[in-house]
């Protein structure tokens, strides 16, 4: 998996050399039908679902505790976090490892699509209403051929008082 | 020219630091009455390095403070004052003065001037009330093997106005100069050349692009003319600008000449080489900015900003680097083992001069970074070695960021979850056919367990860290409540884990106070009893069997069983006569437990004793009492050798797996239904021995499915927490474990009921129970249910 992506990757960062003006490389993944892209430099890696230890008196979304590594690793299930119907675990299920501000965490997100470098005249402004996140951690919407990617402050949403994934106090 | 000096602050505290416990530990060994001559110098030296790195960054209070301290010290290392205990007492407040100025500056707050102030009084009148006036300069009688640097520089400066003051003339020199760098270097090279120099006052400079304004006041003592004088000004300075004045005619007296200077307050006849420190002017005549003067005093290579702080240290290295140094005080500065470096570092490297400020630091650390890097890690070795190392500077050893240390025990532990897992794997492998695999294995994990011993023992000093701020604390107490009191103490060379010694320092400093005022008795009763005159308080370590125990014993009067019982019952505890005598004493960790008589400003308020408990509590250590009613008491904290790593039970509920810490555990078994007994409003009890217990169903606490519904199965747990006793109900125990605490908080956030997490053998992660959370919870349910 992270192969493949690492591929894809490299294969993008070549088209994106090419063009002018300023280039965001994006990882995208899909929830429900929508699909995602968050800043590639956040990302540490992408592996599989696997031996979650549980979080007692924790919110459902927290599927709990992985070892990363020797590192202890909080796993946010974002498709029961936007209520994004079956949330199954299987060897398909996927988690985006993520290193935002400090901290390691994981998330589980549909699948995970594609790198992609996004030009400056392919973004668009955010939109009021109509996705399943909260507006105020879209930056904006990427233009892409035939489809339309969201894209997320994935570290604002992360270390917001909705997911309690940080203690209050340290905010 | 200016560089962030900011970035060696914390090195500058950590050093100062470790100087002042070093100077504290050697004033308290002090022999008043025959005091050694190598323990004044080691003092001497510490109180000059807190001094020069002082200046070099810049805290004048700091430096003004140990510049008195030093001029005391000096005298006495000399032999010119007799040692006296009011001395070692300035010193020691001295000593705490600096550590709060210490403090203020690593904080960013402000100290109290007026402590300063007030013991810097004390040491000066100390210092000149007791000053003998040998008839000859003291630069004679200086024996070379304990000049510093520093002396024998300023002894240089006492020799250029001694050769000099037979023909030497004194000149006045105002001027306005705009130069900066190395045109002024050269003008101050050029003047030093010509004879001694002192600057009076310097430009001040506005902000830090703006130009120097004022006038530049020096004095040149000189057998030159004017014109020499005046022809070094050339290009430098406009002429009109200039002005040479001649204030003291050749003057063929030295003791005159000497007062001639006019910035010494000192008494006349004072000889030079006594008080050569305050020949540089830097004290006395200027008290308000004691190191302006210094600044001035013609090194000038230095970009006022800096030296306007830089003070006594910058100067000492810029005589080093600069001054053409005579070779006699060459080799005396040589010959000054302790200094050595300083020597190596300063005196070969003449060229250095434009640099001078950054290679003033790197000198600094250079001379000083090896013997403290000695005193950090070096813990490994015992106390005499530490303090041998520090002054002999030995370098074999490195500063290592804790960080660091504990990144490598993490990869460590990793290493072995690794090496398990693989063991594991190859267990299941035909051990006929696989024979030289098995065999590898095998050595990999002997070789992983040393690894991780030897990684482990990075993080292990000796307890004397703790232990050596002890011999100070009795000292002081006992001269407060007019006790006599001796200090023993046994195994300092005991390793324990870093995180635990500076978790224990708090606790054990209160129980060593608690022992000296409530457990020695004052002198009249001590010999009333029949007991030597001195009490006695050791402070013992040792290792028991994966545990660290210490232990506070005094042969004091003891604990009294009636009187804590009748203290319990006042209090309305629930207490009966027949309780344990180890029963009894633990009453006296209860918050507001106090049998003291009277409140004194040392102890008797019944707070402490809890804190101490629960702070031993929080480190999964246990604290004893033994005592014996006018004998004496012992009191025994057991602690775990680290905090890293912790000895578990691990138990499932629910299907998941957690750990209990085995500290907590008290028994464990299978409860029939006759043991059991419901009640209604306070759940569900258990009958232990005749006793009943609450009993924590763990599974609801943490919402948990449990395999085994009903109670009758499962096992229960007998925990402490916080002094009770209570009941868990698990599903089952799975075994004993070591494990390595991880926290949860670092990539997540504090979850209650939890204090942190670990990982097992097969790679999973275990959440460990924070039991005392845990049962505060069930109450909490209780109550809502109810």
């Amino acid at each position: 998996m992270m192969q493949a992506v690492i591929e894809n990757y490299h294969a993008s960062a070549g088209v994106a050399g090419a063009s002018p003006g300023p280039v965001q490389e994006l990882l995208t993944f899909t929830l429900g039908k929508e699909e995602y892209g968050i800043e590639i430099l956040k990302v540490q890696e992408i592996r599989g679902y696997d031996s979650v230890t549980a979080i007692p008196n924790s919110p459902d979304f927290i599927k709990g505790v992985i070892n990363l590594r020797g590192v202890i690793v909080p796993i946010v299930d974002l498709r029961i976090k936007f209520a994004l119907g079956s949330a199954e675990y299987n060897q398909f299920t996927v988690v985006i490892i993520l290193s935002v501000a400090n901290r390691v965490v994981g998330i589980v997100v549909d699948s995970v699509s594609d790198v992609l470098a996004l030009g400056d005249e392919q973004l668009r402004p955010p939109p009021e209403l109509g996705t399943i996140m909260d507006s105020s951690y879209i930056i904006g919407l990427g233009a892409l051929q035939d489809r339309m990617l969201i894209l997320v402050d994935i570290e604002k949403l992360l270390t917001s008082r909705d997911l309690g994934l940080i203690d209050q106090v340290s905010q | 020219m200016t560089i962030d000096m900011s970035q060696f602050y914390q090195v500058f505290f950590d050093e100062a630091a470790e100087h002042l416990a070093n100077m504290e530990g050697l004033l308290l060994g002090l022999d008043v009455s025959a005091p050694s001559l190598d323990d004044l110098n080691a003092i001497f030296r510490a109180a000059h390095s807190i001094k020069g790195g002082a200046g070099t960054f810049g805290f004048t209070d700091i430096a003004s403070v140990t510049h008195v301290l030093e001029n005391l010290l000096d005298k006495l290392r000399k032999e010119e004052l007799a040692l006296a205990t009011e001395m070692v007492d300035a010193f020691l407040a001295a000593g705490d003065v600096l550590k709060g100025q210490l403090d203020a500056h690593r904080n960013g707050g402000s100290s109290n001037p007026g402590d300063a102030e007030d013991v810097t009084h004390r040491l000066e009148a100390l210092t000149s009330g007791g000053t003998v006036a040998p008839a000859t300069a003291a630069v004679a009688e200086a024996s070379p093997a304990t000049v510093t640097p520093m002396n024998a520089q300023d002894n240089m400066l006492a020799d250029v106005s001694e050769a000099l003051s037979g023909t030497a003339s004194r000149w006045l020199i105002t001027f306005k100069c705009d130069a900066e760098g190395e045109a002024l270097e050269k003008l101050w090279a050029g003047l030093r050349d010509l004879g001694g120099l002192e600057t009076r006052s310097r430009p001040a400079k506005k902000g830090k692009k703006s130009k120097l304004e004022g006038k530049w006041e020096v004095e040149l003592v000189t057998s030159q003319g004017e014109a020499a004088v005046r022809e070094l000004f050339d290009f430098v300075v406009n002429v009109e600008d200039l002005t040479v004045q001649l204030v003291t005619p050749p003057a063929p007296v030295k003791a005159p000449e000497q007062e001639a200077y006019g910035f010494f307050d000192d008494a006349p006849g004072n000889p030079l080489g006594l008080e050569n420190d305050s020949g540089y002017g830097f004290f006395q005549s200027a008290p308000g900015s004691p190191l302006q003067e210094v600044e001035g005093s013609g090194y000038g290579f230095f970009e006022p900003m800096v030296v306007a702080s830089g003070g006594a240290a910058v100067v000492e290295q810029s005589y080093g680097f600069f001054e053409p140094v005579p070779p006699a005080v060459a080799a005396n500065i040589a010959k000054v083992e302790s200094e050595k470096a300083v020597a190596l570092a300063s005196a070969p490297e003449p060229e250095a001069g434009a640099t001078l400020r950054n290679e003033a630091v790197p000198g600094r650390r250079a001379s000083d970074q090896p013997s403290v890097a000695e005193v950090k890690v070096g813990r490994r070795d015992n106390d005499k070695a530490v303090a041998a190392a520090t002054a002999s500077g030995d370098s074999s050893s490195i500063r290592v960021g804790v960080e660091k240390v504990d990144q490598l025990i993490n990869l460590v532990g990793e290493l072995v979850i690794t090496q398990s897992m693989i063991a594991q794997m190859a267990s299941k492998v035909d051990p006929v056919i696989y024979e030289s695999l098995i065999h590898g294995l095998d050595q990999l994990e002997r070789n992983t367990r040393s690894l991780q011993e030897s990684v482990m023992s990075i993080r292990m000093m000796p307890i004397a860290f703790v232990f050596s701020r002890f011999p100070r604390v009795v000292r002081d107490l006992a001269s407060k409540l007019g006790k006599k009191v001796e200090l023993k103490t046994v195994g300092e060379g005991t390793e324990l884990d870093k995180g635990v010694i500076e978790k224990i320092a708090d606790p054990l400093t209160h129980l060593v106070r608690n022992s000296l005022d409530h457990g020695i008795e004052s002198t009249e009763r001590r010999i009333e009893a029949g007991k030597p005159e001195t009490g006695t308080i050791t402070l013992k370590a040792f290792h028991q069997s994966g545990y660290i125990v210490i232990e506070v014993i005094d042969d004091g009067g003891g604990l009294s069983r009636e009187r804590i019982l009748a203290k319990a019952r006042e209090r309305g505890m629930s207490i009966s006569d027949s309780m344990a005598d180890s029963e009894v004493w633990q009453l006296i960790f209860e918050a507001g437990f106090s049998t003291a008589e009277k409140v004194t400003d040392v102890s008797g308020r019944g707070v402490g004793m809890d804190v101490v408990k629960r702070n031993i509590a929080a480190m999964s250590g246990r604290i004893e009492i033994d005592s014996s009613l006018g004998h004496g008491t012992r009191i025994s904290i057991r602690l775990p050798l680290t905090l890293a790593i912790l000895d578990g039970m691990s138990i499932e509920v629910g299907g998941e797996l957690f750990i209990v810490p085995l500290t907590l555990i008290i028994e464990s078994f299978q409860p029939t239904a006759e043991d059991l007994s419901t009640v209604r409003g306070s759940g569900v009890m258990v009958k232990v021995r005749g006793e009943y217990l609450p009993v924590i169903a763990l599974h609801e606490v943490l919402g948990l499915q449990p395999r085994l519904v009903q109670h009758g199965k499962g096992i229960i747990l007998i925990v402490e927490s916080e002094g009770k006793r209570v009941a868990m109900l698990v599903d089952e125990l799975v075994g004993q474990h070591q494990v390595v605490i991880k926290s949860l908080d670092s990539n997540y956030r504090k979850v209650p009921g939890f204090s942190g997490a670990t990982i097992m053998g097969d790679g999973r992660v275990a959440l460990i129970l924070d039991v005392g959370a845990v049962v505060q919870r069930a109450g909490q349910q209780l109550l809502e249910a109810a």
